[in-house]
């Protein structure tokens, strides 16, 4: 089936246009979302008037495409465009469902971790830590920096679409052999911004002076600042990352960090 | 100052409309940084909007839908930083604090949303058996409405109605307890680095960790961007280098599967 449409220009149903609309319309995977099926009512919806084109005479075919989405689907929306570019190609080649079938659970799953590694882990904490901390100071090109770059990304998903439908069944070899260098290289990007973002951005200082007299020191300038600058919120992050891989809610780290920081105040330690 | 009716209005438009964007994670003007700015235009101090955008925006860098747990909502959460450092006077990093248990408000009703919206399931489930796509795209749309509305009438409430409560609130905080509430204000992101690390961190990636750690203490800057180069340097070299061992792997084996073949051929 993929070979012969390999060989040569194959006549596609949809012009470049509806394929970058496609792009656009990824956006709605979310729309119903719940915890039973996750993305699937939206991923449906929005490939729906492409199904709709390819099954024009075929309404059996429509039935069994849209009953065969609907089951559960959960992988990273930014990368969403690419698979369902990619999906829309089999469709169109009237490849097996089952094949289809087995794809999605091969596919979706690696996706998922790439795409929480790329977008969530190492975007978000890069453009976010930046444009914060331009904008903490009250200058408004911070704001505008974060809006520009994730303009940028909402602009991506039209050519991410173009990929999946062009390279077609090769995307699938393309994914699986880049999937692991991939998030293995954006974790190491991303863990090196984190390590500064938490130098930078977690604000921890003891006012607490020890000693009597004229011969008191200060706690964080004259031994903590000597030991290692910063040295305090990096335990702290530590705390709360052993909290979380004891399973503590994450609800609870933020009880815990006022709690904290009430009684530092009230006991005039910070 | 207070907020006027129609700034509450105003609010609660800007809350549906981000609101939504929060729901289909579209454009992400549904993170603090962007919230609170427009939220500050239409209290008419942009300023404190953008530096609120900062803070709050830092206060969740790590606080993402991603690790599986959904957390406090950043709309309501800056929406009411603005509101209630702009109606009390009180630094933004105070004001953070105040307004998360508007946040987790928000993020309890969306955890709501999520278990019963499977309610919609057999109803999308026989307009796809029926292959009727008219009413299957429109069953859409009430998800989304819901959402939207409701986003607008907690920021109402919260924004709007809830000031008066808010400012009796505030003005009755000890000094202590307001410093309290800066100082949580500014240990809040260590709660969103360590949610990055549970996902994230892996042994081998430890000295990456240390080594940004390191460089952003020892090297005064006004921003990450130096440290997001390093650490960009490092997953180049990281990236060049696994190439490389993959294409040796890939002949390797192929090396191997000849002689196997020859040995079979014996």
């Amino acid at each position: 089936m993929a070979s012969e449409s390999k060989d040569g220009k194959r006549k596609s149903l949809f012009s470049k246009h509806d394929i970058s609309m496609l792009g656009i319309r990824s956006n709605l995977v979310q729309a119903s979302f719940s915890y039973e099926r996750m993305h699937a009512p939206g991923w449906t919806w929005a490939q729906l008037p492409y199904w709709e084109k390819i099954y024009r005479n075929d309404p059996k075919g429509l039935k069994r495409v849209m009953a065969d989405n609907m089951e559960f689907i959960n992988s990273s929306p930014p990368l969403y465009p690419i698979l369902m570019g990619l999906l829309l190609t089999m469709e169109e080649d009237h490849v097996e469902p089952t094949t289809i079938k087995g794809l999605k659970n091969a596919l979706f799953g690696p996706m998922a971790g790439i795409g929480d590694a790329i977008f969530w882990f190492t975007i978000m904490p890069i453009v976010g830590g930046i444009s914060a901390s331009i904008a903490k100071n009250g200058n408004v090109f911070g704001p505008l920096l974060f809006f520009l770059v994730y303009l940028f990304l909402f602009w991506s998903r039209m050519p991410l679409a173009h990929l999946g439908y062009n390279l077609g069944t090769r995307a699938i070899d393309v994914i699986q052999e880049n999937s692991k260098v991939i998030s293995h290289v954006a974790s190491i990007l991303g863990l090196t911004v984190i390590g500064g973002l938490i130098a930078s951005y977690v604000k921890m200082e003891l006012k607490l002076k020890i000693g009597a007299g004229n011969t008191t020191i200060s706690l964080q300038k004259q031994l903590l600042d000597k030991i290692f600058p910063n040295i305090l919120p990096f335990a702290f992050v530590f705390l709360l990352y052993w909290l979380l891989k004891k399973n503590v809610n994450p609800i609870w780290l933020i009880v815990l960090t006022f709690a904290f920081a009430i009684v530092m105040s009230l006991i005039g330690w910070m | 100052m207070d907020v006027t009716f129609i700034q509450g209005l105003l609010i609660a438009i800007w809350a549906m409309i981000v609101g939504l964007d929060c729901w289909l994670q579209a454009f992400f003007i549904f993170r603090p940084i962007i919230v609170c700015t427009i939220t500050g235009l239409i209290l008419g101090d942009l300023q404190l909007g953008v530096i609120a955008g900062g803070l709050t925006e830092l206060a969740f860098a790590g606080l993402t839908p991603a690790g599986g747990t959904q957390p406090p909502n950043t709309v309501i959460c800056g929406i009411m930083t603005v509101v209630i450092a702009a109606t009390n006077n009180t630094a933004p990093a105070t004001a953070i604090g105040l307004s998360l248990p508007f946040a987790m408000l928000m993020q309890y009703i969306l955890l709501f949303f999520y278990s019963s919206f499977s309610l919609f399931m057999s109803r999308f489930d026989k307009y796809a058996a029926a292959g009727d796509t008219r009413s299957f795209k429109r069953l859409n749309f009430i998800p989304l409405s819901i959402v939207t509305l409701s986003f607008g009438i907690v920021a109402f409430l919260s924004a709007y109605a809830a000031q008066g409560p808010m400012h009796t609130l505030v003005s009755s905080m000890p000094q202590w307890l307001t410093h309290g509430f800066e100082l949580a204000g500014g240990i809040l992101p260590a709660v969103g680095f360590a949610m990055l690390l549970k996902v994230m961190l892996k042994l081998n990636y430890f000295p990456y960790l240390l080594l940004g750690f390191v460089i952003a203490s020892m090297i005064p800057f006004s921003n990450v961007l130096p440290i997001a180069l390093v650490g960009g340097v490092l997953a180049m070299i990281e990236y060049f280098r696994s190439r490389e061992t993959n294409k040796l792997e890939s002949e390797l084996k192929k090396l191997k599967n000849n002689t196997g073949g020859d040995q079979d051929g014996i």
